[in-house]
């Protein structure tokens, strides 16, 4: 294969679909950022702006200042970790008594808690507000941490228990032959090896707690309140506050994002590390 | 060993934040109150805030009340999201599952619902004790009372806004248009201010900005009401002529195509972009306007044909039934209806007072679009309100309308569909 | 080594996933279920009692519900259909080595960190037939003359609607499959490269059987979680024009909001047992798979 060719397979290949598809990944959130830095009367404008002419970030210094933005996100981070953690140690503890033991009712329960998750949380929403009442956490973090955790361990019990399943079975076995106990096996085979898979579930459970409204308008108050809510409550009946909006956007986006940026190194460093020992 | 301790260290973590967590709610549990050893008595007010400023607003009242009551009543107000209406559904969740606020802010739709399941407590007791009582209308309070379908009244006034149409004085010079004073002037103007003003041949400005999204019932009652219809039957040749109009409007593209999907924001953006000469709302987008367009903007109220009707948008507060404090909360939204926080909240977002006080002061009087707003308060009214309304105004009336202004629904079966929506059969 | 005596063992390691879950959920559902056999509408409380299957034959008569239960279909089809393409596409380009790899996966999240709130509001504005920058990038193009308002036509709304949740799903599936990729052991493509397989042999034949199990519980919980989903089309349009992009779970979602919550019950029974038809297959080959 002669070298302009292997670069044109590259481009073809790797290069074209890569810059396509972030292309379409990335316009939208090009498009909140300029909608957060455009003056109104450019938003409304006969022409449709790329660059804004007069770049204002009043926006940002309001969110901080009067708006204290800050008090939102601490609550939705507190929330979504807490609930990343619960889940991913209980759904851990079930999907691999799920993929590496038979036993009696695991395929029903398997089902129960698929269905779990089938059904509109909509219809759900009165009783569970007077059980978080009952159990006295309603307006806590606890509330949305319990019922996120409800919603989220299923499907992680499930996602877990793909990855343990497409796992060979080799290496679990040379441990326990070599006189390993069940649990010394997974701690010292399994876990390292399932690190990835763990970040990836772990950033899917996180994601979900971070955007989820629908509970946290009902379980928290002005002390609790998560970002979805406070980016709410900026539309109003006399219309959108984009730029308020947009920017709290932004910066709800930018640390998760520096968060992943160093998680995903985790989903390399997983695989070297159970392959020496494997 | 390594990642064990980590896990480990992650558990710690997570064990942490549920003491912190827990932490909080004790603090709470400690504030709260005992009216005998003279600690406040704690009113939790919900409440939504159309902007910002709105809502820094109310917590500024919030806090002038507190001081200057003089009863020892300490409110709390806490911002909900207005989230399309969906306010009122995390509302009655909430005072459905045993919790909620003592007061909240309101919207007559509502009323039925929560009367139905006894959530609301009755305030003819408190009103008719009320030294204020005669400074608001009695008409209002007759207009409370129907909301709730009872000769109750569990709803307390607080502002009013009525519909007008806003236009631009300047399109109207350049397309020879006078100010409709009927409702065939009105027609005849929508169409002589759609205009391709630049000569490419597309058209730019459009006569009127229609409201198809939800809500747009509000303007739209106005067309039915103008060939004389009314609402307690929509399908009398009357009202079905009207919803030919409204249909007629879009059809000859006297609108924009957005039309059906356009809300609140769009046709403001449009009119503020100079992309509609004409469009219906209240006064509590006149700050905005005069912002961007200063004198080029005016309004009128909806003309009349047959007959003459605008919709009249309302805010009220209530008081919960499981409120243990119902006195402390009546001098709270009397304050709202009738004291300073009736003048501040309106002087802040320009809604019409209900207090005849507050109305007469001067700078009330000498609004422009608080004059067409008074001007059209004789023809002001509202949707019937029955347990049927909510869902009417959220989905029937929009998906309704979005389908005759297609043309798949001719205005004659699309206001049997709206008949059948509201009053069942 | 799986163990078919294993005694206590797994119970006790499913049990605290169990008990949050149940003790959550079990009485909400309970409680649905019943409410699907009433004539529950808290907008006449007074007028709640049992009325059988009155519901659901209420249902089946309602040509919305249809006409819902077919756009839910293809909302699903399509909807986790691209996303799932694209988002394999996406994992296996962030798999390769290149300069920035670790800040492109980080990025290709955005569109799942970003606030439904944003999300529905955004791609509104988006396509918005006035000052929407879709509108004005294809009439520089020249595809189109005049702006088309994508989401008041009803012919134009759903197709948008999908093309946004498919922008908001292709992180989910390009992050686990992408985790899933990091199992497969390196000495298999060695092999194959020895072999002088080219490069779709090799993924038809070493990738994609490697992920299988992945592959299939990622696609069926995304099914489920797409066919729940109702922000983004609630957000977008709430279901609208003339209902034109109502699917069932946004059905579900105006009906428990106008509170007719026996209603909304009985159709959120029927979903459910949809979901769960539509998983069978998956179900007995994901069982298959693991122990035949």
């Amino acid at each position: 294969m002669g070298k302009g060719k292997r670069l044109a397979t590259r481009a073809l290949s790797f290069c074209l679909p890569l810059v396509l598809l972030f292309g379409f990944l990335i316009f939208p959130f090009y498009w909140i950022f300029i909608t957060s830095i455009k003056p109104e009367s450019e938003l409304y404008g006969g022409t449709v702006t790329y660059w804004p002419k007069n770049p204002t970030f009043d926006a940002y210094r309001a969110l901080f200042v009067d708006y204290n933005f800050v008090k939102p996100m601490t609550n939705s981070f507190i929330v979504a970790a807490s609930a990343t953690l619960l889940t991913l140690f209980v759904a851990t503890l079930a999907a691999y008594a799920f993929s590496r033991f038979r036993f009696k009712g695991r395929r029903p329960l398997m089902i129960m808690f698929l269905t779990n998750n089938m059904f509109p949380t909509v219809l759900l929403l009165i009783p569970l507000y007077a059980i978080m009442r009952r159990l006295g956490i309603l307006y806590t973090p606890l509330a949305l941490i319990l019922s996120y955790t409800t919603f989220t361990i299923p499907f992680s019990v499930w996602l877990l228990n793909g990855y343990l399943s497409d796992l060979p079975m080799s290496l679990e076995e040379a441990a326990l032959v070599d006189g390993a106990n069940r649990p010394q096996a997974f701690v010292r085979i399994i876990l390292p090896v399932l690190v990835p898979c763990l970040v990836a579930t772990g950033v899917y459970i996180f994601m979900n707690a971070w955007n989820e409204y629908t509970f946290a308008v009902m379980f928290t108050n002005e002390k609790s309140r998560t970002i979805p809510v406070s980016l709410r409550n900026l539309i109003g009946q006399l219309g959108v506050q984009w730029d308020l909006l947009t920017a709290g956007g932004i910066i709800t986006i930018i640390p998760v994002c520096m968060m992943f940026f160093f998680a995903q190194k985790r989903l390399v460093e997983g695989l070297t590390a159970g392959a020496v020992k494997g | 060993m390594k990642i064990v301790k980590k896990f480990l260290a992650l558990i710690l973590m997570f064990a942490l934040c549920m003491t912190i967590a827990s932490g909080c709610r004790k603090k709470d549990d400690e504030s709260s109150y005992d009216t005998a050893t003279g600690e406040p008595i704690e009113i939790t007010h919900w409440y939504w805030a159309d902007t910002q400023q709105y809502s820094a607003k109310m917590q500024d009242i919030v806090k002038e009340f507190n001081q200057t009551n003089g009863k020892n009543i300490k409110v709390t107000a806490e911002e909900y999201p207005w989230d399309g209406g969906g306010y009122s559904e995390t509302l009655f969740t909430a005072a459905m599952g045993g919790g909620g606020p003592d007061t909240a802010s309101w919207k007559l739709t509502s009323t039925p619902l929560f009367v139905a399941n006894n959530l609301l407590a009755v305030l003819d007791s408190y009103i008719n004790g009320w030294k204020d009582k005669d400074d608001i209308d009695e008409n209002l309070y007759q207009v409370m009372r129907d909301a709730g379908g009872s000769d109750n009244i569990y709803v307390m006034p607080w502002n009013t806004q009525v519909l007008y149409v806003y236009y631009r004085p300047s399109m109207f010079k350049d397309a020879g248009v006078s100010v409709p004073k009927t409702y065939q002037e009105f027609l005849e103007a929508c169409r002589k201010l759609t205009r391709d003003t630049n000569g490419d041949g597309k058209v730019d400005v459009y006569g009127f900005g229609m409201r198809g999204a939800k809500g747009g019932q509000e303007p739209w009652g106005s067309f039915i009401y103008a060939r004389g219809g009314d609402f307690s039957d929509f399908t009398t040749d009357k009202a079905v002529a009207g919803m030919q109009d409204f249909i007629n409007l879009f059809k000859n593209g006297y609108v924009p195509p957005t039309a059906p999907t356009d809300g609140f924001n769009e046709i403001i953006a449009n009119f503020k972009s100079g992309k509609t000469a004409m469009t219906i709302h209240h006064i509590g987008s006149s700050v905005g306007m005069v912002e961007t367009l200063g004198d080029d903007v005016d309004a009128f109220p909806f003309p009349s044909g047959e007959s003459q009707w605008t919709s009249m948008g309302d805010t009220e507060n209530v008081i919960f039934e499981a409120c243990d404090n119902k006195d402390a909360a009546f001098e709270w939204v009397a304050y709202l209806a009738t004291g300073k926080g009736q003048e501040e909240w309106c002087k802040a977002t320009g809604n019409v007072p209900v207090s005849k006080r507050v109305q007469a002061m001067p700078e009330f009087q000498n609004n422009k679009f608080m004059k067409v707003s008074i001007e059209g308060a004789p023809s002001a009214g509202i949707f019937p309100i029955l347990d049927t309304t909510t869902e009417w105004i959220n989905t029937i009336w929009p998906n309704t309308v979005a389908a005759a202004l297609a043309g798949q629904k001719t205005a004659a079966a699309a206001m049997q569909d709206l008949q059948r929506g509201l009053y069942g059969g | 080594m799986r163990d078919k005596k294993a005694g206590i063992w797994p119970y006790l390691l499913v049990a605290p996933a169990l008990l949050v879950v149940a003790a959550v959920v079990f009485v909400p559902v309970g409680n649905a279920v019943l409410m699907s056999f009433q004539s529950y509408d808290l907008r006449r409380p007074f007028a709640i009692g049992f009325i059988g299957a009155g519901n659901y034959s209420a249902v089946f008569k309602d040509t919305l519900f249809w006409q819902s239960v077919l756009r839910t279909v293809i909302w699903v089809v399509f909807g986790v259909g691209f996303q799932f393409v694209f988002g394999f596409c996406l994992a296996l380009l962030l798999n390769r080595d290149f300069k920035g790899r670790g800040a492109a996966r980080s990025v290709s999240l955005i569109p799942w960190v970003t606030p439904g709130v944003l999300i529905g509001l955004m791609w509104r504005w988006i396509y918005d037939g006035s000052y929407g920058v879709l509108n004005d990038i294809l009439m520089k193009i020249g595809i189109i003359e005049n702006p088309v308002p994508f989401l008041a036509r009803q012919d134009t709304v759903f197709p948008a609607v999908i093309v946004t949740i498919i922008w908001q799903g292709i992180p989910f599936f390009a992050l686990m499959l992408l985790a899933g990729l990091q199992g497969v052991p390196a000495e298999l493509y060695e092999a194959a490269d020895i072999d002088g397989a080219n490069v779709f042999g090799k993924f038809f034949h070493i990738t994609v059987p490697s992920l299988q199990n992945t592959i299939y519980v990622t696609t069926l919980l995304r099914i489920i979680w797409v066919a729940n989903s109702v922000d983004v089309i609630y957000n977008m349009t709430g279901g609208g024009p003339a209902y034109a992009s109502q699917t069932l779970s946004v059905y579900v979602f105006n009906k428990a909001n106008a509170l007719n919550l026996g209603y909304a019950s009985a159709m959120s029974i029927l979903l459910t047992l949809m979901l769960l038809l539509a998983a069978v297959p998956y179900l007995k080959t994901l069982f298959k798979i693991r122990e035949g």
